[in-house]
């Protein structure tokens, strides 16, 4: 495996199976940094996160540091947070505002653009010293699209107009939902860590099938989960508890592929559309004000639950959030999951969904901790080699064109989104760089 | 500070004994799993708040670990009773270690109080073993011979860090 050869990769996936190693091995993890993380286009963050000249965050893309920072001229940059010098973090804080990054070690300082700027004693400097060629490392291609920014690590690959592009109607549909037409991911975050491979959680973003099993503790006697939004009268039924089994409102539920790994699910059986509060009304109110009340009824009609944007964020449309994937070993992953306020929308609404978000998805939260649970259980279960194979074949060659959304639609709680998942994978790691 | 304020409080004559021993009872109630009880402790009014940032302002414009009133206290309770809560097969035992108590305010009139103290809580589940420890902050009202919590906020060191999963309050 150490040569990441392409057809022994092939061998690990299979239609309706995946090989124990993809979660496990150690040598496919170092594999998947390089070809899946050192090449697809990334989500970095929101441009909300760094509103003015100077305001940065510092994230990992994989496992390389890299700051995103709003230069003079209004543009987001991506750089890697490593001094030209001697390789020294640059910036050490999680977000904050500078005129210049500079270098704790000797003090070297960079422009926003990644410039080098200034070198301290600049007269032991040799002849041959080129201070443009010293700039910070610039992720090569760098996308935006409402806000949200990607960028991928090497210089040549799919456009991103070709990687968001069937996405674009899912980020589309959670913007649209702010009065002023823009989200503000300025609330904070939630950080949980696990141990287990990072595309645990990127499956189960998407996965129906474990929510009236995993998230047993959530639903009531009436086999009703607790009702999770503002102005949501009662939750959704989840399990039929005379017949002790998964409501069929929740089995009809839908999910969608679109390529590239992509997919989302329907909201169907989580939402009867028929959301009131006074709090909710308002928010609706200044909805339509912006948008005309035909539009904004249109903009609430609850269609999404969770999208995926392969390979490492997701959104959600129900509880609102935006969810970033990390992986740091090969059984280790952190997750980062931001509240989003919706711009125009009156506080109470946002202070609502901020605190949802806390009991869903904090790492104390009601529902992820449950998730959590069987992340690490799968991680440790997958250590057993008499048993090889995963099995993802639910629904199986039951997927059917769904010209509506020029997508391909499965049932839910069927695994065409794993499969889907896993074809990408391939594709990444097949590729040799 | 501390010192003046406690200087402030033994001259008001305000003895620090039955706040001791409230949050001794109090977390000893949390260490026997006896939930309910615990919630009982708190007003009707209550919430129990962990920040998920250090000095955080407000809980309703920015992410907290815990943000409960009753009637989440009373959600999460009941799923910590539930016999299938995943993330409590097997159970936390914890040890809460509660000291360095301070009375920063004292209003005896009208019967309230906000108690600090640092707390620490170790966990073992699941064959691992972790420690959270944090200045811990009881707003009390006074109640008949005891106390209601109007807010217990838990300010932990490390609470804008990565957390493996958190079942049990602190």
């Amino acid at each position: 495996m150490h040569d990441g050869h392409a057809d022994e990769i092939g061998t690990l996936i299979e239609p309706g199976r995946v090989h124990r190693r993809v979660y496990t091995d150690p040598d496919l993890f170092e594999l998947e940094m390089e070809r899946i993380f050192g090449r697809a286009w990334l989500y970095v963050g929101h441009a909300s996160q760094v509103p003015n000249p100077g305001d940065y965050i510092t994230t990992e893309l994989g496992r390389q540091p890299v700051i995103m920072v709003r230069h003079r001229d209004g543009s987001v940059q991506v750089l890697l947070n490593r001094c030209t010098h001697r390789g020294a973090k640059v910036v050490n804080e999680r977000s904050g505002h500078a005129q210049r990054l500079t270098c704790c070690y000797h003090g070297w300082s960079f422009d926003t653009d990644g410039t080098l700027a200034t070198v301290p004693v600049p007269e032991g400097c040799g002849e041959g010293f080129d201070k443009n060629a010293l700039s910070l490392a610039r992720a090569p291609r760098v996308g935006e699209y409402r806000n949200f920014v990607f960028a991928s690590l090497a210089d040549k690959g799919l456009s991103f107009e070709d990687h968001i592009g069937p996405m674009k109607g899912n980020i589309d549909d959670l913007v649209d939902r702010a009065p002023d037409g823009a989200l503000a991911l300025d609330a904070g975050m939630h950080r949980y860590v696990y141990n287990g491979n990072w595309k645990l959680q990127v499956e189960n973003v998407l996965d129906s099938y474990h929510v009236p099993f995993g998230h047993a503790s959530t639903v009531n006697k009436q086999g009703v989960q607790f009702a999770r939004r503002e102005g949501d009268q009662k939750g959704a039924a989840v399990i039929e508890t005379e017949k002790k089994q998964t409501a069929s409102s929740w089995k009809d539920r839908k999910s969608f592929i679109a390529g590239n790994g992509h997919g989302w699910t329907s909201n169907t059986a989580l939402d009867d559309g028929k959301r009131s509060s006074p709090v909710f009304d308002d928010y609706k109110h200044a909805l339509a004000d912006k948008v005309g009340a035909e539009r904004a009824t249109e903009i609430l009609t609850p269609r999404l639950h969770n999208s995926l944007i392969y390979p490492n964020m997701s959104i959600m449309g129900l509880n609102i959030h935006v969810r970033v994937i990390k992986p740091i070993a090969v059984d280790r992953t952190e997750v980062n999951v931001y509240p989003i306020r919706l711009v125009g929308a009156p506080e109470a609404m946002n202070s609502a969904n901020i605190r949802l978000l806390n009991v869903t998805h904090s790492a104390a939260s009601f529902v992820q901790t449950d998730d959590l649970e069987s992340f690490v259980r799968a991680q440790k279960g997958l250590q057993s080699r008499m048993t090889d194979w995963v099995d993802i074949s639910r629904g199986l060659g039951a997927e059917e064109p769904d010209r509506a959304s020029n997508a391909t639609r499965g049932l839910a709680t069927h695994e065409m989104v794993v499969r889907a998942q896993y074809r990408a994978w391939l594709g990444y790691m097949h590729e040799a760089a | 500070m501390a010192l003046a304020t406690r200087r402030l409080a033994l001259a008001a004559g305000i003895d620090r004994g039955p706040f001791e021993d409230f949050l001794v009872d109090e977390a000893r109630l949390l260490d026997e799993r006896r939930f309910r009880d615990w919630m009982a402790l708190f007003a009707d009014d209550g919430t129990y708040w962990v920040p998920a940032v250090p000095e955080q302002k407000s809980p309703f414009e920015q992410a907290s670990l815990f943000y409960d009133d009753r009637e989440l206290m009373k959600t999460r309770i009941e799923r910590l009773e539930h016999p299938r809560i995943h993330v409590q097969t097997p159970p936390s035992r914890t040890a809460h270690l509660v000291g360095n108590v301070v009375i920063e305010h004292a209003d005896d009139g009208k019967g309230e109080f906000l108690v600090g103290s640092t707390v620490i809580m170790v966990e073992y589940r699941d064959d691992t073993q972790r420690i959270f420890a944090g200045r811990q902050r009881h707003r009390l009202r006074r109640h008949g011979d005891t106390f209601r919590i109007v807010q217990k906020r838990v300010d932990l060191i490390n609470c804008d860090a990565a957390f493996e999963a958190m079942a049990v309050p602190i």
